[in-house]
């Protein structure tokens, strides 16, 4: 299995653009087959999890694939963790409530597939997808990304940091938070590497960014507790550092209630993740499964992630056949800071991992 | 020391520790009752009862809550009786497994009972399943309550009587000894709902939807219908609560005599 | 410690009795906890000490530091304060609907905890909670005297809203065995309250004291939701630690869960060695 490699999003643009000629077609084109359809709808049900609906637009996914094919969709544990989707996977494998399709972070894509809880599948538009965001046997396969973003509510702080360096500002005392531990949680770890990589480190080093949140910390700025969607909507975490397809969800959701401004740190390279669809090998809806797959990598599954703010795995091919409605790319933050993301791949995140493990109690102390 | 000080402290003490419990509960409402910007009303509360998933998730909470007392008490009133009778040199083997549920992180728990039992169907396919693992998050409370209670009766002296006079073990146990454990059944009985209420990682592996993992997802969707909700749950736990007891203690004076 | 089981009555009675309990544990608690033990030894080519050692490295000693006097802390707070609240509620004079009502809440209170109790505690003592925000507007300023609600003080003092009520359940049948008569008998005999106490009543209670705090020592140290939504893990706390390997979204290792799951039985062992002598000393008086 090859491992994922390290790439700039110009690279993988370069590589989306090399695909281009093969897997692109127009948006009303290449839709599931009718057999495959038919296949689906005598099958009747999808069972998915760990889907929230505020999380990259799945509310409105899981309603639009409902009403297209007539195939209902059971969605349960939305809270789910990816280790709790591959046990749910592990200890229900021979019940038909099973879930179908998990959503997972690539560690886990890589844990599942080595441990046989997949079954292999390359969706029609297989090629647009980039090469780092996929596993070449059709394991795993990355939907969608985000940046590590700023999440402010704006009647509880008056200020809005851009940079780094601005949330160590006096005026943001006992306001930033995390949304939990970064050796727990798939942002929280992104923030740690994105401040390693605003203040001297790399994605092989991300020292830096454990003694920024330790110097953070020390100046009180740092809020210790799980930043919540209520926590940040409430004022009790204003400052909350988190992917931006959930920021800008929270704001779009809040407006109304509270005003929440959402701000692509500057001034440093800015760093994602993406995450990995999978279809069950013990997947009771097999076919409904697979459509579902289709449906997520059309042009207007991929349409419906960036209505939630959330950059789809064919973001950079369906730009350049000119597949996004200028209306939606209004509603997005600036796009420079998507060219420029990079990831960390297997290797990197482990050594992260270590690294955290051995000093993120140590340093940061609240 | 009597006089006006005495007097009051223990009321102080009370009242301080109200205003610790109230105060956070307080705080949450304040929030459940927000609209946005300054105003205030009902809204997430009314929005909150017209959700059928809410009364379904309450109404399998409550009855995995029932049936797993009613289980747990099966497996355990024999038990703690026997040791307490005896066998009191089993203690130290029954404290140690009365832990063991601390340590074992419920993810394991799950992954182990999955792997090892895979049927049958009708009860696996069941939220029932969930009440056997229950029974076991349960057992450090419940056999912690139900030692306590029963170790401060005079087991032998009940025994030797009823036996002379003629009863069988079930005749003891449901008609002399239980009654002398009001208490702490009732201790148990609560103890259990509220950990069924509350227990999360099994129902959420197992995806069945519980009223924890309801008020989890509430949670993820609306901030302030999730404090409503972690209010009303409050409330409607605590009544119900208060209704078992009402009913449990039914009238009897709490100062039974006889041997205590 | 031995047993022997008579041929007859007494062993097969004991099986009866005790059976379905051992055979119910052992089926649903010991076989998984087997299962998860035997992980803490798999690596990838069969057996391993690697993770086992692992246990020692700096900031999972700190975990297990922490969360034994989390725990001890906790406990003690839920034992002392919830035993004198029990023992107030008890008293004659008390309207009987104030104790139903107190042990109801008491029941609601033991389980509340996780998501919900830190953000209630945020809510009021947080950095920009209600209570911090209003001592700040009279002058006292909370978190710049050192107050932190993201420590460890701070968590026992959460951890208190569900310790003192689980307190308060589990040891309220053990007051009520304190016969009134004794108080009246040794006021009677011209002892003060205190004497009452330290002749009486506390070496009567004293193993239900302990046993009690046993109960809140295992509640306190297997508690993750809600010092991980109070502190994302910043104190450094076993549970949280097993949480992050084993249901997390940045790392899985079974493994790892697994040896620091083994970690937390051994630790428990050795506080039920502990408890098991000192009731044995104590529990002579009363012990049938």
């Amino acid at each position: 299995m090859a491992d994922l490699i390290s790439s700039p999003r110009r690279t993988f643009l370069k590589l989306a653009g090399a695909g281009l000629g093969a897997g692109l077609l127009p948006a009303a084109g290449r839709a599931a087959s009718p057999a495959l359809v038919s296949a689906a709808k005598h099958e009747g049900q999808l069972n998915t999890i760990a889907l929230p609906p505020d999380w990259a637009n799945y509310g409105e996914i899981i309603a639009t694939f409902q009403k297209k094919y007539g195939i209902t969709i059971h969605n349960a544990a939305p809270d789910d963790s990816s280790a709790q989707e591959l046990q749910s996977i592990r200890s229900l494998k021979h019940q038909s409530r099973g879930p179908d399709v998990v959503d997972v972070g690539p560690a886990f894509a890589l844990n599942g597939a080595q441990e046989g809880l997949f079954r292999p599948y390359k969706v029609a538009t297989w090629d647009s997808i980039p090469a780092s965001m996929k596993d070449p046997n059709g394991l795993w396969y990355g939907d969608y990304f985000g940046l590590v973003s700023f999440g402010i509510n704006r009647s509880v702080s008056k200020a809005v940091p851009h940079d780094w360096a601005d949330l160590k500002k006096p005026e943001f005392k006992g306001m930033v938070a995390l949304n939990g531990s970064p050796l727990g949680a798939g942002a929280a770890f992104a923030a740690v590497v994105a401040a390693a990589l605003a203040n001297g480190g790399s994605l092989d080093n991300i020292m830096p960014g454990i003694e920024f949140f330790a110097d953070l910390a020390k100046r009180g700025n740092f809020n210790p507790s799980a930043a919540t969607a209520a926590s940040l909507v409430s004022g009790q975490t204003p400052v909350v550092i988190n992917w931006d397809y959930l920021n800008l969800a929270q704001a779009k959701k809040a407006k109304g209630m509270t005003p929440i401004d959402t701000v692509i740190p500057e001034g440093a390279t800015p760093y994602g993740a993406f995450y990995c669809q999978a279809i069950s090998k013990f997947a009771p809806h097999p076919k409904a499964a697979e459509l579902w797959q289709e449906f997520i990598y059309s042009d207007e599954g991929q349409l419906l992630y960036l209505k939630g703010f959330a950059h789809p795995a064919r973001f950079s091919a369906m730009a350049k056949a000119g597949a996004i409605p200028k209306s939606l790319m209004a509603e997005l933050p600036p796009a420079k800071p998507y060219g420029e993301a990079v990831f960390a791949n297997d290797a990197q995140t482990k050594k992260a991992q270590q690294l955290l493990a051995a000093n993120w109690t140590k340093l940061v102390k609240a | 020391m009597r006089g006006v000080l005495g007097r009051l402290l223990p009321e102080a003490w009370l009242g301080l520790l109200g205003l610790y419990f109230l105060v956070p509960l307080l705080a949450t409402g304040a929030f459940s009752l927000w609209e946005g910007g300054s105003r205030y009303g009902f809204a997430a509360y009314v929005a909150l009862f017209h959700q059928p998933k809410l009364w379904q998730s309450l109404f399998l909470s409550v009855r995995l809550a029932v049936e797993t007392i009613l289980l747990g008490l099966i497996v355990l009133v024999p038990a703690v009786f026997w040791l307490n009778l005896r066998v009191p040199r089993l203690r130290p083997v029954f404290d140690f497994i009365s832990v063991l549920p601390f340590v074992v992180p419920p993810i394991a728990l799950v992954a182990g009972m999955t792997a090892l039992y895979t049927g049958p169907d009708w009860l696996v396919g069941t939220p029932n399943y969930l009440v056997i693992p229950y029974v076991i998050l349960a057992l450090p409370y419940t056999y912690r309550a139900l030692d306590l209670g029963m170790r401060v009766l005079d087991l032998r002296t009940m025994t030797e009587a009823s036996q002379s006079l003629g009863a069988g073990w079930g005749t003891l146990i449901f008609r002399v000894v239980v009654p002398n454990l009001t208490t702490a059944l009732l201790g148990a009985a609560l103890l259990t709902i509220a950990i069924v209420m509350g227990e999360f990682t099994f129902a959420n592996i197992l995806l069945f939807n519980t009223f924890a993992v309801y008020i989890n997802y509430v949670g993820q969707t609306s901030a302030t219908q999730a404090s409503a909700l972690t209010l009303l749950s409050f409330l409607i736990t605590w009544l119900a609560m208060l209704g078992v007891l009402v009913s449990g203690r039914g009238g009897r004076s709490v100062q039974i005599g006889g041997a205590r | 410690m031995s047993f022997r089981f008579k041929a007859g009555e007494g062993g097969g009675l004991t099986l009866a009795f005790v059976g379905p309990l051992v055979v119910y544990v052992i089926a649903f608690l010991v076989l998984p906890t087997l299962m998860l033990l035997a992980e803490a030894f798999s690596g990838k080519h069969g057996l391993t000490l690697k993770y086992v050692a692992a246990l020692g490295q700096g900031q999972t000693v700190v975990a297990f530091r922490n969360s034994l006097v989390l725990s001890a802390l906790a406990a003690l707070v839920g034992v002392i304060a919830g035993g004198i609240a029990a023992y107030l509620v008890l008293r004659p004079g008390m309207p009987r609907g104030v104790r139903s009502l107190v042990t109801s809440f008491s029941a609601v209170a033991a389980n509340f905890a996780g998501v919900p109790l830190a953000f209630a505690f945020i809510a009021t003592l947080g950095s920009l909670g209600i209570i911090t925000v209003w001592l700040k507007s009279v002058g006292v300023d909370l978190y710049g005297m050192g107050f932190s609600l993201y420590s460890l003080p701070g968590l026992v003092l959460v951890y208190a809203y569900f310790q003192i009520p689980l307190m308060i359940i589990v040891f309220t049948p053990a007051l009520e065995a304190l016969r009134r008569e004794w108080r009246e008998a040794a006021e009677n005999l011209g002892a003060s309250a205190f004497d009452y106490w330290r002749h009486v009543g506390l070496p009567i209670l004293l193993p239900s004291l302990l046993s009690a705090f046993i109960l809140l020592f295992g509640n306190a140290f297997s508690a993750y939701a809600t010092p991980y939504a109070l502190t994302s893990g910043i104190v450094a706390l076993v549970p949280v630690e097993i949480s992050n390997v084993l249901s997390g979204n940045v790392m899985i290792s079974q493994q790892t869960g697994a040896a620091l799951a083994l970690g937390m039985i051994v630790v428990m062992v050795a506080v039920m060695g502990v408890y098991a002598l000192a009731a044995r000393r104590i529990g002579r008086w009363g012990r049938r």
